[in-house]
């Protein structure tokens, strides 16, 4: 009993480059913006990881497997205008988010039939996609946004549970809670689902020894190429989820979304501990790497830094936590 | 009264290597505490203990990898401390690993000389390089072309290319841990020679090797070690491997193998009829029967692990059938066999066995996971730390706890957890490729017992093993191959190690009345 719980603190110990930056940040920017530290500005800051967030659970996956997924910036793209598109042919909001999804997860089961079939190299099988995923939107739009789709298009992206408001003396509402987006209700499930299924089942576990050591799996009797296929459909279904998550908030289908949210979801998962040689990394670890990058551009955009700077600024954080990370396991 | 002996040893200039009282820890335990070491010019000085007694961890010492964290340590009379194994190379102690370090894609001479190439100008000097790697070669008596690229050697051939690199640095101390392990007993043979030769050449040799038996061809002091204390040094000539033995575990052993109480039975379990694979081995045929433990003899590529590999699926077969209990298998993958009872111990477990960087546990429920989770897929970690605890028992897994990561703990302690994997999913047959290389002696007990245990229960055992007092030991009947095909299946009571060795070098039954007098010598052209 002892023991385990040795073990959950080195664990804990483990997570604190991560987190402690995270607090640092938090305490930096609360007190050089007076509006950073509010709930609304949390809530906005919740709002913007959403994206993050979803691909780097998918990401955290395929990494630990010893796999990298490069295409999921695109197939979020591609999966959004897909869902859009539906919806202006009549198709019901619910059914043509669906669909989304399940572009995503097609583009996955490409990816993985690419990494376990053809036996591509992750990095080129989804270098691939990435162009391919991309081309299609842009192709099936004509390079056009997709709007006029109705309100209820916009309902995922930009409702709230909880939100209490009021009717002022001038009419306009004032906003007594701002509520919670449902987006970010979304990752908080979906976060708790997968860091479950990572951490308690068989699968994930599985998933674990298949990036420590693919051949020590296999002939374990673990089935690699399925469970390795999990992981890329998984990656490419939540990079789906994520597109109507984006153009729902945008209420019009942008096949120009997404550009390089592939490479925050891989920092969010390296910044939270995940190895890029596979077999180690965590949700949690991730989650907090996301947040990392969210408030880092938050905080930098209240104290009107320059997006160029910010740019600068993320790229070094990255550096620097890696290499804790590395220094903290040379023993 | 030792350790007056060494004092006085320690002033005289024939010591290379002098260390006195050396310490060092680690998180939560004391690897070394208080060694004593020294090495002469000229020696060959085995340190010997069972997995985990500080060995490897004395090595990292002396060759830089490690700094002490107490004691003193005199390299030709002079305190060091160096602060990489560069450093020490510079200085001319030279360590070669169990795992060795060659790069594969590179040529014999270009790993030789690597980052340390003949220039001219700005361009690596091809003619010198060859020529300079020539000379180490010849220097060794072994025939190894200079320009052929490393990966296509076999293990010996790129132990002599580390050698080579070691003697091209102009080595004084050689570090060799455990570095028979995976040689054939011809190769065995070829490396002593190369030792014997640069015994005479003034180099000192520090050897490691669990085959003690190996030690009275070439060693001539033993220092014992047990739990990272010193216990004792002698020398050979007066000492017996017995109490080496005794010394290392601490107690006396009396009996190398344990008495079998199985009695294998005549019902075939396991038919494996005309096996091929193109460009590998076959046809390859045998029956192993139930509570029967059956040996695989021969010579390293003789086609005994690629038959077991075939049989369990881990590589395609061309040609064949196999049938279990009469009941003839498809057998694609892995899955198929572990499915039907079938289980495969692979030789390699660094890369083939363990997932390095999982916890103890977690490897020892990889292969049976269904029988520590729930029916929906969870893991009940209660049952899987009950499991492993229970193999850490049985087996004698030294770890500080089953959460700890497989690859923190030492080699021998690594193979045991692959054994527990193994005897934790309940199989009918099982194919034991090598199981005790690179463990110490009392666990090797341990295993041999757990070999017998299970053939009593019923299940086949297949052992593959390049030891042959181990085949004799411990086997039923054994099955030699040569050439990818079995040459003579004989009944282990009947036969012995000579019989045994000339099937294995390919001679057949009447020649082998005419072979010569040492079948060791023969297997050598």
């Amino acid at each position: 009993m002892k023991r385990s719980l040795n073990d959950k603190q080195k664990d804990l110990i483990q997570k604190f480059a991560a987190l402690g930056s995270l607090l640092v940040l938090i305490i930096m920017f609360s007190a050089t913006s007076d509006a950073f530290f509010t709930v609304s500005n949390g809530m906005t800051v919740a709002l913007q990881v959403t994206s993050i967030a979803y691909l780097g659970l998918g990401a955290t996956c395929v990494i630990i497997t010893g796999g990298i997924d490069l295409s999921v910036g695109s197939v979020l793209a591609l999966s959004g205008v897909a869902a859009a598109l539906a919806v202006k042919a009549g198709v019901a909001v619910p059914l043509g988010m669906l669909l989304g999804v399940v572009v995503g997860g097609l583009c996955g089961i490409v990816n993985g039939l690419c990494v376990t079939r053809l036996k591509l190299p992750p990095f080129i099988a989804t270098l691939g996609m990435m162009l391919v995923a991309r081309g299609l939107a842009l192709q099936i739009t004509g390079a056009r946004p997709v709007s006029d789709l109705g309100d209820s298009f916009g309902e995922l992206g930009n409702g709230a549970l909880f939100r209490v408001e009021n009717i002022g003396a001038d009419g306009f509402p004032n906003v007594l809670f701002p509520g919670i987006p449902y987006p970010v209700l979304l990752m908080i499930v979906l976060a708790v689902v997968v860091s479950i299924m990572l951490s308690r089942t068989t699968l994930g576990r599985h998933i674990y020894a298949v990036g420590s050591n693919a051949e020590a799996a296999r002939l374990s009797g673990v089935n690699v190429a399925r469970v390795t296929m999990f992981t890329y459909v998984l990656s490419g279904a939540l990079a789906g989820l994520t597109g109507c998550v984006l153009m729902s908030r945008l209420v019009s289908g942008q096949p120009n979304e997404g550009v390089m949210y592939e490479l925050d979801a891989i920092a969010s998962a390296v910044i939270g501990g995940t190895s890029l040689i596979g077999g180690i990394g965590t949700i949690s670890g991730t989650a907090i790497g996301a947040f990392v990058i969210g408030i880092l551009r938050n905080g930098l955009n209240m104290n009107g830094v320059s997006s160029f700077i910010q740019q600068i600024v993320i790229g070094l954080v990255i550096l620097l936590t890696v290499w804790i990370d590395q220094v903290r396991n040379r023993r | 009264m030792e350790y007056a002996h060494r004092a006085v040893q320690a002033v005289s200039p024939v010591e290379l290597l002098s260390l006195q009282n050396v310490s060092k820890r680690f998180p939560n335990v004391l690897a070394l505490d208080g060694v004593n070491f020294d090495l002469r010019r000229g020696e060959v000085h085995a340190v010997c203990g069972e997995n985990g007694a500080g060995k490897s961890t004395l090595m990292k010492v002396i060759s830089g990898q490690y700094q002490a964290d107490g004691g003193t340590l005199l390299f030709k009379g002079r305190p060091y401390c160096f602060g990489s194994t560069h450093a020490a190379e510079q200085a001319g102690i030279a360590i070669i690993h169990q795992e060795l370090n060659l790069v594969p894609h590179l040529s014999v001479a270009e790993n030789i000389y690597l980052a340390r190439e003949p220039r001219r100008g700005w361009f690596v000097d091809r003619v010198k390089l060859a020529r300079q790697a020539q000379q180490c070669l010849d220097r060794l008596g072994v025939h190894i072309n200079p320009a052929e690229k490393v990966r296509t050697l076999s293990v010996a051939q790129q132990q002599m290319v580390e050698i080579a690199k070691a003697l091209s640095l102009d080595a004084e101390v050689l570090i060799m841990d455990e570095p028979t392990s995976s040689l054939t007993e011809s190769e065995t043979c070829q490396l002593f020679r190369v030792i014997l030769e640069l015994k005479r050449a003034g180099v000192g040799i520090v050897y490691i090797s669990h085959r003690l038996d190996e030690l009275e061809q070439i060693v001539d002091r033993v220092t014992v070690l047990r739990d990272g204390r010193y216990i004792s040094t002698h020398d050979f000539a007066h000492t017996s491997i017995d109490e080496i033995v005794a010394r290392m575990v601490g107690r006396s052993l009396q009996e190398k193998f344990p008495a079998r109480t199985s009695v294998p039975t005549d019902i075939c379990l396991l038919k494996v009829t005309g096996l091929v694979r193109k460009g590998g081995f076959g046809p390859v045929s045998f029956e192993l029967r139930r509570g029967e433990i059956l040996g695989f003899a021969g010579l390293m590529g003789a086609g005994r692990t690629e038959t077991a590999r075939a049989v369990f699926g881990a590589d395609p077969m061309d040609a064949g059938t196999v049938h279990l209990d009469g009941e003839l298998l498809d057998i694609g993958s892995p899955i198929d066999a572990i499915r039907h009872g079938i289980a495969y111990l692979s030789e390699d477990r660094k890369s083939e066995g363990l997932a390095v960087k999982m916890s103890l546990a977690a490897n020892i429920t990889l292969a049976n996971m269904a029988a520590v989770s729930s029916r929906f897929g969870f893991i009940r970690f209660g049952a899987e730390s009950a499991a492993a605890r229970r193999f850490i028992d049985a087996l004698d897994i030294r770890t500080p706890s089953e959460h700890q990561i497989a690859r923190h703990l030492s080699g021998g302690n690594q193979q045991k957890v692959v054994i527990g994997k193994w005897l934790f999913r309940d199989s009918r047959v099982l194919f034991f490729d090598e199981p005790t290389r690179g463990i110490d002696v009392g666990a090797k007990y341990a295993i041999y017992q757990l070999l017998d245990e299970l053939a009593a229960r019923g299940i086949g055992v297949v052992m593959i093993s390049s030891e042959l007092p181990e085949i004799l030991g411990m086997t039923d009947r054994v099955a030699v191959f040569h050439d990818g095909r079995i040459k003579a299946v004989l009944n282990t009571r009947e036969t012995n190690q000579e019989e045994i060795m000339q099937y294995a070098s390919g001679l057949d039954a009447q020649s082998a009345q005419a072979a010569p007098a040492n079948p060791l010598k023969a297997s050598l052209n």
